[in-house]
């Protein structure tokens, strides 16, 4: 195998795979990526067995044809580092000659026709949308996602689709982020619990430009992401999502408007004090103010109140910040809702357009 | 064909459930002998009890009516009916062990009450029972078993080696008369005397003589009471602690016993001070009324039942916590030895203030110029007055005072001390390697590890400021529904109510299932499931506390944050940050160990130093 190419673009459908091989495998051989040339194109294909992602890219010159693998890390590490325009890359055996101006790099991979194959793909459902939207989806959701492994089915985030309506859920089993967006893609239902895993390096893989659709195609066990030049498949999680409509409070006793960057900036400044052992802001709404404070014993004690419209007998009640600015930062409102009844009632906060943040509370026993 | 087996078939079926070896056979005559009133109790072994065991009292001794009975099963002067059973206060009560040893022995017994002028004795040979006729004796008991198990050949060749039944039966002697200090015991092997505990001793006393010094020397007393219950004893401090639990005894009401549950709640309190894997040396006597134990439950009679369990459990508990706690300082093995050594001068205090010279005051003049390092190790060097635990004339006396009050030729044991760390608290000392810090005291050499006695500070500022502050509960928006057996279930959702105190909200969820809707806001980030998993895990007795279970939990998690936030082998530091730390530890509750067991900081006396340089002779 034998290609010319720029070096810019090499590098860019490259980490789009690059991120793929695990760190740590008992088998070896899936750190690589192959690199397939052929008809004046070349493919990138990386895998860890549950996660496939493929990149092609055409504006290359292939001289000679044929299949390499390159170590996933160094390769990353050593395209970044090259700065010539332009690059060579030749095989031979299974070792890649990357020549780049007056340097020479010799990367030793391993048998191509050792690397595992391109799944096959079950899926027939598919559901076409904006990728700037889906992405934006996958941002206000991820965050509220488990991220201990053994939690297994909520370690990921749910595609509930309905009627033309697709919504996306995360939840630890404190908080629940719940976003929805119009798409195209039949009457039928259908719902998968994705492993977040694939949403992040999907994010990683395609970036925020252009309108382009992303397609989605489910399968029995399976979901493929299509955009452009980059394709990914990925295996679903067991699908034991809970019932997160229940967990949405419909009523409330107090209702508080309240402007989302200030009380992103305060719950920050008052958050430094409550870094001891447990992370905690008592929040408490008065007639037409919310009063933030934090203690953090033997270290001090913050206080601080800012404007709020509230309907209702307002009242107490306590997070940990963190959960709560996880939401402050992705939404995009200027001002937000919150409805809450007591501190042993979900609160649930109106983020944005079809956004919709639940958070449970920290009590007092 | 079937037949009825005669009586005595029967009996030397059922003696080898109460007589296994030459040890059964002791420990039942000399519990006989306490019970009978003996203020001193002689046990003769030949061949370790193989050839011949003789057990001599001057107990209460037999009438000869009595005599008639004594080899007859079940024929037992402490229980007339079953109503007894309830108030079993004496160590026999089955009746069962004279009539087991006649049956598979040539037992005779030669005994007389106060009462008569003469004695009589009776012999009973492989369950052939003899006269009753008068002998000469003086008041009390003489047992002896002589060839057991002559008529069951098959037993007899599962004995071990006189040398290893005599090693046993020392080792229950001595057992048995840590519980009865009133009681003079003797121990006669062939011949020679090989156990002599005199009464009237005290518990450390004989200690040093049945378990040894070192053991005595590491041992603080416990005495607490709870109503009508009573633990006192001995609990030995962590660095004797051992790889099993053969030293890790309970006495209840007299009667060397097992019970779990107040084990492993000994255990429990032993645990910050204990590596993993070391089990606490203890002697606990518990004293209760006898109805509210039942010691009728193991054949040997060492298990027992409590009625309450859990009082029992919580004072042994508390007894050990306090006694440690309370002992505060580490030993310094040389002076305990005073307390209760035969007269043998303290090495230590013979020796000319060694301290003082070696780092003390010259130390500062050796390496001038503040802090100069020689080879790794840099002496202190400002020799501020009021910081110099060996200066005459101190300006700081009352740090300086208590290690001077042990002039030369005190033999006195010293009074309760100050703790180490207060003592040592703005003395002079050497960093060693970045990690230890070498202090020379009038005790002898006191070397701190930094990292562990920093966790420990850490460890005790993040568990004072968790306890200062009120339970917080995080709730869950989706209850965690874990699958656990019937008895971890039970056990659980039986102890709710006190759990929810502490955070932990459970309740059932039908099935074999429990959810959890909240958890103690600092494990927030501890998956619930695996909270209440490592709750109920190894839970082995229904009465366990779930307060502790729940409290280890939290604990847990302010180890490894001590552990990460602490200054590291390695970090150098400053002699102000040493003081500081110092004077933290001073005030800790428990500074001799980090919280995962290993010692803080370690001191060798003037005794070990002389051993380690062979001045001993």
């Amino acid at each position: 195998m034998k290609i010319l190419c720029d070096r810019q673009n090499l590098q860019d459908a490259f980490s789009v795979v690059g991120g793929i091989p695990p760190q740590k495998t008992p088998k070896p051989i899936v750190q690589n990526v192959l690199l397939r040339a052929a008809d004046d194109r070349i493919v990138f294909f990386a895998t860890d067995f549950e996660l496939s992602a493929r990149v092609t890219l055409d504006s290359v010159k292939v001289l000679r044809p044929g299949e390499v693998l390159l170590p996933a890390k160094e390769t990353s590490a050593l395209l970044r580092e090259l700065s010539e325009p332009t690059l060579a890359l030749e095989s031979e055996e299974h070792r890649c000659k990357i020549e780049s101006g007056s340097g020479s790099f010799v990367l030793v991979g391993d048998d191509p026709n050792e690397f595992p194959a391109e799944p096959t793909f079950d899926g027939t459902r598919t559901f076409k949308v904006p990728s700037a939207v889906f992405l934006e989806m996958v941002r206000r959701t991820s965050f509220a996602a488990a991220r201990e492994e053994t939690r297994y089915a909520i370690n990921g985030l749910l595609l509930d689709y309905d009627a033309g309506n697709l919504r996306l859920v995360g939840t630890d089993g404190r908080r629940l982020a719940l976003t929805s967006a119009e798409i195209e893609g039949g009457d039928e239902p259908a719902r998968a619990v994705v492993p977040i895993r694939t949403l992040h390096s999907l994010l990683k893989a395609v970036g925020d430009d252009g309108d382009q659709d992303l397609e989605i195609t489910l399968g029995n066990s399976q979901i493929a992401f299509s955009l452009g030049d980059v394709e990914m498949i990925s295996q679903l999680l067991e699908n034991r999502f809970p019932a997160y409509e229940q967990v949405i409070p419909k009523v409330a006793d107090s209702t508080i408007e309240v402007d989302r960057s200030l009380l992103e900036k305060n719950l920050r400044r008052v958050a430094v004090l409550s870094s001891g052992d447990v992370r905690m802001v008592r929040f408490e709404f008065k007639s037409s103010s919310l009063e933030l404070s934090a203690e953090s014993s033997g270290v001090g004690r913050a206080d601080l109140s800012m404007d709020a419209s509230v309907d209702g007998n307002g009242g107490k009640i306590s997070f940990n910040p963190d959960y709560l600015l996880d939401a402050l930062k992705v939404s995009d409102l200027e001002t937000i809702r919150i409805d809450m009844t007591d501190d042993a009632t979900p609160a649930r906060f109106s983020l944005g357009e079809n956004y919709t943040y639940v958070l449970m509370p920290i009590s007092g026993s | 064909m079937i037949r009825v087996l005669p009586p005595e078939v029967v009996n030397q079926i059922a003696a080898g459930e109460v007589v296994e070896r030459p040890f059964s056979v002791v420990k039942e005559l000399v519990e006989n002998s306490l019970d009978a009133g003996a203020r001193k109790v002689v046990v003769e072994l030949h061949d370790g009890g193989k050839e011949r065991i003789v057990v001599l009292d001057d107990g209460a001794g037999f009438t000869p009516a009595d005599l008639q009975l004594a080899f007859v099963s079940h024929a037992t002067s402490k229980l007339g009916e079953l109503a007894d059973l309830d108030h079993i206060a004496s160590l026999g009560f089955r009746g069962e062990a004279l009539a087991s040893m006649g049956s598979i022995a040539r037992a005779t017994i030669r005994s007389r009450t106060e009462g008569d002028d003469s004695g009589h004795e009776i012999t009973c040979e492989g369950g052939a029972l003899g006269e009753v006729r008068p002998s000469g004796c003086p008041r009390g008991t003489r047992v002896e078993i002589a060839d057991l198990f002559f008529n069951t050949p098959a037993r007899r060749r599962f004995l071990k080696t006189g040398r290893a039944e005599r090693a046993r039966i020392q080792e229950l002697l001595g057992r048995l008369a840590l519980a009865r200090l009133d009681v003079d015991f003797t121990l006669m092997a062939d011949g020679g005397e090989a156990l002599r505990l005199p009464a009237g001793e005290s518990l450390r006393e004989r200690l040093v003589r049945v378990v040894g010094r070192r053991v005595a020397d590491h041992v603080v007393e416990v005495d607490r009471t709870w109503g009508n219950l009573r633990v006192h004893g001995l609990v030995g401090r962590p660095e004797i602690a051992r790889r099993d639990s053969s030293l890790a005894l309970l006495w209840i009401n007299g009667r060397l016993a097992r019970d779990r549950g107040a084990q492993a709640s000994i255990r429990q309190a032993y645990r910050e001070f204990l590596m993993h894997g070391s089990q606490p040396v203890h002697f606990l006597m518990v004293e209760m009324p006898p109805d509210e134990v039942d010691v009728n439950v193991h054949p040997a009679k060492s298990e027992v039942r409590f009625l309450d369990a859990r009082r029992v459990q919580g004072l042994v508990h508390e007894a050990a916590r306090t006694a440690l706690t309370a002992a505060g300082e580490r030993p310094r093995t040389g002076a305990g030895a005073v307390q209760v050594g035969e007269g043998k001068p303290r090495a230590l205090t013979g020796l000319p203030s060694l301290p003082g010279d070696l780092f003390g005051r010259d130390a500062g003049r050796v390496s001038p110029g503040g802090g100069s390092r020689v080879a790794g190790i840099r002496a202190r060097a400002d020799s501020d007055a009021e910081l110099d635990v060996g200066a005459p004339g101190s300006a700081a006396p009352e740090r300086s005072a208590p290690p001077s009050t042990v002039e030369p030729g005190d033999t006195e044991p010293s009074p309760a001390r100050e703790p180490v760390f207060a003592r040592i608290a703005g003395g002079r000392f050497v960093q060693a390697l970045d990690l230890y810090w070498v202090f020379a005291t009038d005790d002898g050499l006191v070397v701190v590890d930094q990292h562990a006695l920093h966790e420990r500070v850490m460890y005790e500022r993040l568990r004072a400021r968790h306890d200062a502050s009120a339970p917080t509960i995080q709730r869950l928006l989706v209850p965690e529904v874990v699958e656990l057996g019937a008895r971890e279930k039970a056990w659980l959702l039986g102890h709710a109510e006190t759990l929810a105190a502490e955070g932990l909200l459970v309740d059932d969820f039908g099935g074999a299932s429990v959810a959890i809707h909240g958890v103690p806001a600092v494990l927030s980030r501890v998956r619930p499931r695996s909270l209440v998993e490592s709750l109920v895990g190894g839970l082995d007795d229904e009465d366990a506390e779930a307060l502790p279970r729940l409290r280890e939990a939290v604990v847990e998690r302010f180890h490894s944050r001590a552990c990460r936030s602490s200054v590291m082998a390695g970090d150098r530091l400053d002699d102000r940050e040493v003081e500081a730390l110092l004077e933290e530890a001073s005030r800790c509750e428990h500074p001799h160990n980090c919280p995962h067991g290993r010692p803080t900081v370690l001191t060798f006396s003037g005794e070990e130093l002389e051993r380690f340089f062979k001045r001993t002779c």
